[in-house]
């Protein structure tokens, strides 16, 4: 029961990062490859999210009054199942069938057509704040104080719709809406400020009419601090965790590595990586 | 008395007051009812609803990608919300956001597209709107209506509301003052073809602003000895192929006629519908693949063969040749 669920917390807060690391590998092995990078950034985003902040009952997905969680960088699916296996939503052997035949229940992208505690189908870039504002005020005409977050890349708020979203959010003072950006300064084709320079990440949001934080995305204390909910707090604004992070993190060989945003890995890389993540061969 | 003529004695009603009155009048039977545009409340009617509910009306600004997905998460969090835009942007500018936020997460959002075909034909390209009915109608699980004058307007966002299928429902809708023809109360059932004239000769096929033309050609070519089925088919999708192939039996020629292009439209449903069972000629009166021109929606459709008159004249060519 999510009421009954005991939030982590230190060591042990940090070891199911490093176990949201070592399923998310597994899965990649399973298909031959996929989104390290991207996945390795967010990590430790998501487990503090699934493991300490969200209000969510993995008896009952469907929970009107549970906090809801929107992937918008959909390709990091593997760090959200990870979650959700591991919180117990959806069942662990699926991990080995990831991507592997048709009609696998995991793929690349995160759905709620095959996936429990799924909360929308996401993985074309700039859809998920949209979506975010919708159930935030949803929950407002509801009078009902769940959290809505959405964790977006820092390449994919080149798309216009977010800013779109921006402005929605703002115009509604939607102080029950958390957007965090996992700013790990590469996207697939190189620097997010080289493929599309976006000036500063605080004063856009800021001027936007966010609240905006900066925190180390990687500092599950940190992260705990400023992702904590704020139920009927008065806040009337939204609010934009912006997340600095490295690409990879966790992997040597994959940190701040531009290719390993996706790539395919063979088994020597393999046997490195899960040396490194601390798995039991 | 000539078509015009006959055409003349109708009475007519603006579209996007229906609309605005029906919406008004249904938002009051549901709470969980709620109505997203992007700046175009006045333009679209809805301002009534507006000020009657302004909780349950969002203005999300010029910004149609973002209100579609807004109008998902509502749904997702157990709302009923219906956008009020304009077709070309509601199935054309936001289609990402139709397809994946609303169809493939499996939730019911109505996407009102007003202005649709040459009804804003003034507009121009920019505004005119010929290809959302093939668009939104290869969208897995899309429902796509076009009702054909202000009485189906209202009959068919009542269905819309109260279908239970968790899937976007289009609905194609024009602008200004349309010719009324259906009578009131009729029921409106989605996936079932309105049979409006009985005839064994041909069949026409039409939706939208096309259904009056078809039934006032129908009734033209009888008092030349030409019995032409009618049916209004409102529905595009989910197509009632049933009805097709009894016309198809039972007539030797069918003409499709539509405010929309040629290609991937009712026109082409047919066709896709009837391609495996014996058929006699079908004929498409539709817009070529070209933009427009740029004039008053009625003498527009007229200048382009959209018309009652065309269609007598097309019936006449394709029966002398069957």
């Amino acid at each position: 029961m999510a009421l009954t669920f005991q939030p982590l917390s230190g060591n042990a807060l940090a070891d199911m990062a490093q176990q949201n690391r070592i399923d998310t590998a597994r899965m990649f092995k399973a298909a031959g490859n996929g989104h390290f990078g991207s996945c390795y950034s967010c990590a430790d985003i998501v487990t503090v999210l699934y493991f300490a902040t969200l209000r969510i009952d993995p008896t009952n997905p469907d929970w009107p009054d549970r906090d809801r969680f929107l992937l918008s960088k959909g390709h990091a699916a593997p760090t959200l199942y990870s979650a959700l296996i591991r919180r117990g939503f959806i069942p662990e052997d699926w991990i080995a069938e990831y991507e592997t035949h048709v009609g696998a229940r995991l793929m690349t992208h995160p759905s709620r057509r095959y996936q429990a505690g799924v909360d929308a189908s996401l993985g074309s870039l700039g859809h998920g704040l949209s979506i975010g504002v919708g159930m935030a005020l949803a929950a407002r005409l509801d009078h009902k104080d769940y959290m809505t977050y959405v964790l977006m890349g820092d390449g994919e708020i080149n798309e216009g719709s977010v800013w779109e979203a921006a402005m929605a959010a703002a115009k509604y003072g939607l102080g029950n809406l958390v957007g965090i950006i996992d700013n790990n300064g590469l996207c697939v084709d190189g620097r997010t400020d080289d493929v599309m320079p976006m000036g500063s990440l605080v004063d856009k949001w800021l001027s936007f009419g966010w609240e905006v934080s900066r925190v180390d995305g990687h500092d599950l204390n940190a992260l705990l601090q400023v992702l904590a909910p704020r139920r009927l707090m008065g806040h009337d604004r939204p609010h934009m965790v912006i997340a600095d992070t490295v690409k990879g993190k966790g992997v040597s060989f994959m940190e701040d590595v531009r290719s390993w945003h996706s790539d395919s890995i063979s088994n020597t890389q393999y046997a490195m990586a899960m040396a490194e993540l601390g798995a039991l061969q | 008395m000539t078509l015009a003529d006959a055409r003349a004695a109708l009475p007519t009603k603006s579209i996007r007051q229906q609309f605005g009155e029906t919406i008004l009048d249904l938002a009051g039977e549901r709470d969980d009812f709620v109505v997203l545009t992007a700046d175009l409340m006045y333009a679209t009617g809805i301002d009534r609803f507006g000020a009657a509910y302004p909780g349950r009306m969002f203005n999300l600004g010029i910004a149609e990608q973002n209100m579609t997905g807004v109008a998902a998460g509502l749904a997702l969090s157990g709302k009923l919300p219906l956008i009020s835009g304009y077709a070309v942007f509601t199935a054309l500018r936001a289609v990402e956001q139709a397809k994946l936020d609303v169809a493939y997460n499996g939730v019911k959002v109505i996407l009102a597209g007003q202005s649709a075909g040459l009804s804003y034909g003034v507009g121009g390209p920019t505004h005119q709107s010929c290809e959302d009915v093939a668009i939104m109608r290869s969208i897995p699980g899309m429902i796509v209506l076009v009702p054909s004058d202000a009485v189906e307007v209202d009959a068919c966002l009542r269905a819309a509301m109260r279908h239970p299928a968790a899937a976007p429902i289009y609905i194609r809708l024009g602008r200004g003052a349309e010719w009324t023809f259906n009578a009131p109360g009729r029921p409106f059932e989605i996936g079932r073809s309105v049979r409006l004239r009985e005839g064994d000769d041909l069949t026409l096929v039409a939706n939208g602003s096309m259904v009056v033309e078809a039934v006032l050609a129908s009734d033209a070519l009888r008092s030349m000895g030409v019995a032409a089925r009618v049916l209004n088919l409102h529905t595009v999708k989910p197509l009632d192929v049933a009805a097709l192939e009894v016309a198809a039996r039972q007539t030797r020629a069918m003409i499709v006629v539509e405010e929309h292009s040629v290609i991937g439209g009712l026109g082409a449903a047919v066709l896709e519908a009837l391609a495996e069972v014996p058929h006699g000629p079908v004929r498409r009166i539709g817009i070529a693949d070209s933009f427009p021109p740029i004039g008053p929606p009625h003498d527009l459709r007229a200048s382009l063969g959209l018309s009652a008159e065309n269609i007598v004249a097309q019936a006449l060519d394709l029966l002398r040749r069957t």
